[in-house]
């Protein structure tokens, strides 16, 4: 790739640690070039982009997304490692964000949204974060959809470290973008930063659990601001993990989604049924469909309803979750996996 | 004038012989103890001479030597008071000569002249029947003790007196009557039992496969939900101890001094429950004296770990030796002990700090990180060694309404003892007992599979997303499955019921 006086001198303006100066910097001057006279500190960081294949895209560049532009504080170049097609402006791109600290609904949450994302084709924004972050990327790469993982840190830099698995299939499989030069450490100031990125670059914002207070939220606000759908997923009115998003519902600032229908529309669904090849025996067919009129439903309530025995229960619950009609929940508790 | 008398003494579990030699010689009075003696033989001093006088016979004053031989090797303990006493007393010609040559004589002495309890007379009596010893003089406390032993002659007394009254000829005794092993289960009683454990009849099945195949066991579960009952309740669906497993128990528990005098012989299997503050010397075996340790008073029982990711990581991983090899070496300066230590593991532990995740009515405080560095504490290789990880239920009002009427532990017990029948006949000679101990070379010989079965075990694989390691461990189990129902082969569903008992292997907390 070809860098111009002007992107060096972006790409050495975003090695101001400043978020303030760098936005100073560029309202007070016509042009980036004339901010610096001696770019070989930009040939350095170059160089070693070079190496490690990652790419800066300036926004005077035609592969920065037109969408990013519109809002009030665009990055000025996007350092990119992955697949960069996906900033095109004919992808479509939502955010899904959420906690950390994650419960099971939230994640349950997660999958289900992300995943009919991912075979409606949309491309799926988030930060690599612990919790519904990384579930969200998760989903994205099993149902082999498209995702973009925006860092706080430098697009080389792994952060938390225990996603390094996920980052390295993000970066085959997807992209991970970053405001931040290369070799950039993760600082919690950056996230906040980062949080308007993810927003900008998407369509609308789903929010699938978050506490009050949370960084989610940041981009939930972000979202607002920049004029984006913000979509939130309600949740029980005792748990902490979902307040921020009730009191978005409150306050009328989002919309409340159920499903993922509420905000894809209705789309044909060219799933792959092949699964149902599989014949269901009378016991089990028994179980599903009273698994379909509950939640979820505990080991010893099947036991009662379907009259078999502990070991032949827990055989055939077992076959029907291999096959992928059921999940195990944890303590025990089994749940159908989707409407046949 | 010298006397010699036999007495015995234990270096691990295995004894010596050793000479207890008297000389009572013309001299300034004094009492000298040479032989590598510790501290409570060197007292003996002063315990022997009150015994002598209460017990009106007559005490030297004279220079009186004792020698322990052979004199390089340590002996301890308060054993030697009666040989000593008995040296003195044939020294100093107030018993016959010769009179007490035919006897291994061990035994403690109180001021009054009445004979104490000894630590480890089982071992001491079985090491010295091998040496080809058939007489002991012991103290009668231990007599319930050594008559389980069969084949040799033991004479139990109460006081130094009778002891001298009968090796002088002045009083008849006849031997303790050996007891006869079977006599003893039928007192034999757990004061828990299976139907207790109201509810949980997913892990109650998993209980049961564990003990039939005799794999161990990890329970994740909210506190408060029984899991500590559960893992009292695994000796009694246990098969009884045969008598060998029963003497080397008793062995194991004589040495470290926690046998029931008044039984005499362990009969129920042990169940051990370190605290989690536990250090590795008191759980392997150590100290100074080289006691066996925790996993080793389990021996043939149970050793539970309550709150597993709650000790510290190195005395977990200590763990790893004897479950392995089913012994432990305690090595100490100047020589090494082996300690047989072949248990089943029953361990628990709380889904994440607080307890609460995965509740449903219950909120979780903890953050990711903290469940997973809770997580974390349990190496890999160390859950390698634990075939199953199932969930325990938080007790509900469902869970207690719907819950049918729960098995006692000997309906359980029936049917283990005939998965273990099983296995027996499948092992015999191979030095494997059962299916956890298989080998590799058995598990392709024993383990085989159907086309479907590979396909199905291949299909949970992928879509549990369980790791490489637990291939082996559900085989294992699937195996136990298929004993306890009887199947020659290992079916469809034998496979995908070993699958649900492998929670961590699921990556249950990413």
């Amino acid at each position: 790739m070809f860098y111009s006086d002007d992107d060096k001198a972006l790409i050495m303006l975003s090695c101001e640690t400043s978020y303030s100066k760098r936005q100073d910097a560029v309202e007070r001057v016509n042009s980036p070039r004339e901010l610096y006279r001696d770019y070989s500190h930009a040939d350095v960081i170059i160089e070693d982009m070079k190496r490690k294949g990652i790419v800066a895209i300036t926004v005077n560049s035609e592969y920065y997304p037109s969408q990013l532009k519109e809002i009030y504080d665009p990055p000025q170049v996007l350092y990119c490692k992955g697949d960069i097609s996906l900033l095109k402006d004919g992808v479509e791109r939502l955010a899904v964000v959420g906690t950390r600290n994650v419960t099971r609904y939230g994640k349950d949450v997660t999958k289900e949204f992300a995943s009919a994302f991912a075979k409606a084709g949309i491309c799926i924004v988030s930060g690599m974060a612990r919790g519904v972050d990384s579930a969200a990327h998760r989903t994205a790469l099993e149902e082999d959809g498209k995702t973009i993982a925006v860092l706080g840190c430098g697009v080389d830099v792994i952060y938390p470290p225990e996603n390094r698995e996920l980052y390295e299939e993000i970066v085959r499989k997807g992209l991970a973008i970053s405001e931040y030069p290369p070799s950039t450490q993760p600082h919690a100031f950056r996230f906040p930063e980062r949080n308007r990125i993810i927003s900008g670059l998407s369509k609308g914002v789903l929010v699938t659990e978050a506490g009050a207070g949370s960084g989610s939220m940041i981009t939930a606000d972000a979202a607002i601001e920049q004029g984006r759908d913000l979509y939130v997923v309600p949740g029980s009115i005792f748990s902490k993990t979902s307040k921020g998003c009730n009191d978005k519902i409150k306050e009328l600032q989002a919309a409340a989604v159920t499903c993922p229908e509420d905000i894809i529309g209705v789309r044909e669904n060219k799933d792959k049924k092949e699964n149902l090849a599989v014949q269901l025996t009378l016991e089990q067919a028994r179980i599903i469909s009273f698994l379909e009129d509950c939640e979820s439903a505990h080991f010893s309530e099947l036991l009662a309803k379907s009259g078999l025995s502990v070991n032949e229960l827990t055989a055939l619950l077992s076959e029907m979750e291999i096959y992928g009609f059921i999940n195990k929940l944890s303590g025990n508790y089994y749940a159908i996996v989707e409407k046949l | 004038m010298l006397a010699k008398v036999a007495s015995y003494a234990l270096s691990g579990l295995e004894g010596f012989d050793v000479t207890v030699e008297v000389d009572v010689n013309a001299g300034l009075p004094a009492y000298e103890v040479v032989g590598l003696a510790d501290t409570a033989v060197k007292e003996s001093r002063e315990r022997v001479r009150a015994a002598i006088k209460n017990s009106l016979l007559d005490y030297p004053i004279k220079k009186i030597t004792v020698n322990l031989a052979p004199a390089d090797s340590k002996k301890e303990g308060s054993l030697y008071d009666l040989p000593i006493a008995i040296g003195i007393l044939a020294a100093t010609e107030q018993l016959p000569a010769h009179s007490y040559k035919p006897y291994v004589i061990v035994g403690e002495l109180s001021l009054d002249g009445s004979l104490r309890h000894i630590k480890g007379l089982m071992p001491i009596l079985l090491s010295a029947m091998q040496s080809g010893y058939t007489r002991f003089i012991v103290p009668e406390a231990n007599a319930k003790e050594a008559s389980f032993v069969s084949g040799i002659e033991v004479y139990a007394f109460t006081t130094l007196k009778e002891t001298a009254d009968f090796l002088s000829g002045q009083k008849e005794a006849s031997p303790v009557p050996v007891r006869t092993f079977s006599a003893q289960q039928a007192e034999n009683k757990y004061n828990v039992d299976f139907s207790e454990v109201k509810g949980q009849v997913f892990a109650r099945r998993a209980m049961e496969i564990a003990v039939a195949g005799g794999h161990n066991i990890l329970m994740i579960g909210p506190p408060g939900a029984g899991k500590t009952l559960m893992a009292k309740c695994v000796p009694t669906i246990m098969p009884d101890m045969t008598f060998d497993e029963a003497v080397e128990v008793t062995k194991i528990h004589s040495v470290a001094g926690i046998l029931d005098a008044g039984k005499g012989i362990v009969t129920a299997r042990p169940f051990r429950t370190p605290h989690h503050t536990v250090t590795v010397p008191a759980l392997m075996g150590g100290g100074a004296k080289a006691k066996p340790g925790e996993v080793s008073l389990a021996h043939n029982g149970v050793l539970f770990l309550d709150e597993m990711p709650e000790y510290q990581r190195q005395t977990l991983e200590s763990l790893r030796q004897p479950l392995e090899d089913g012994v432990v070496t305690v090595s100490r300066a100047k020589q090494s002990y082996d300690y047989p230590a072949r248990f089943m593991l029953v361990a628990s532990m709380n889904p994440c700090p607080c307890g609460n995740y995965g509740s449903k009515t219950q909120q979780c405080r903890c953050t990711a990180q903290e469940i997973r560095r809770y997580v974390s504490r349990l190496s890999g290789p160390l859950l390698d060694r634990i075939d199953l990880q199932v969930e325990v239920d938080g007790i509900s009002y469902e869970e207690l309404r719907f819950a049918p009427p729960s098995e006692d532990s000997a309906t359980i017990k029936a049917r283990v003892e005939k998965a273990r029948a099983v296995q027996r006949e499948r092992y015999k000679g191979s030095g494997v007992h059962t299916n956890s101990q298989m080998t590799n070379a058995q598990m392709k010989k024993y383990c085989q599979l159907s086309p479907q079965c590979e396909r199905i075990l291949e299909a949970a694989f992928r879509k549990l997303n369980m790791t490489a390691r637990a291939s082996t461990r559900v085989l294992k189990v699937a195996r136990t499955i298929a004993d306890l129902e009887g199947s020659e082969d290992i079916q469809i569903n034998h496979i995908t019921e070993a699958v649900q008992y492998r929670s961590l292997d699921r990556k249950y907390w990413e």
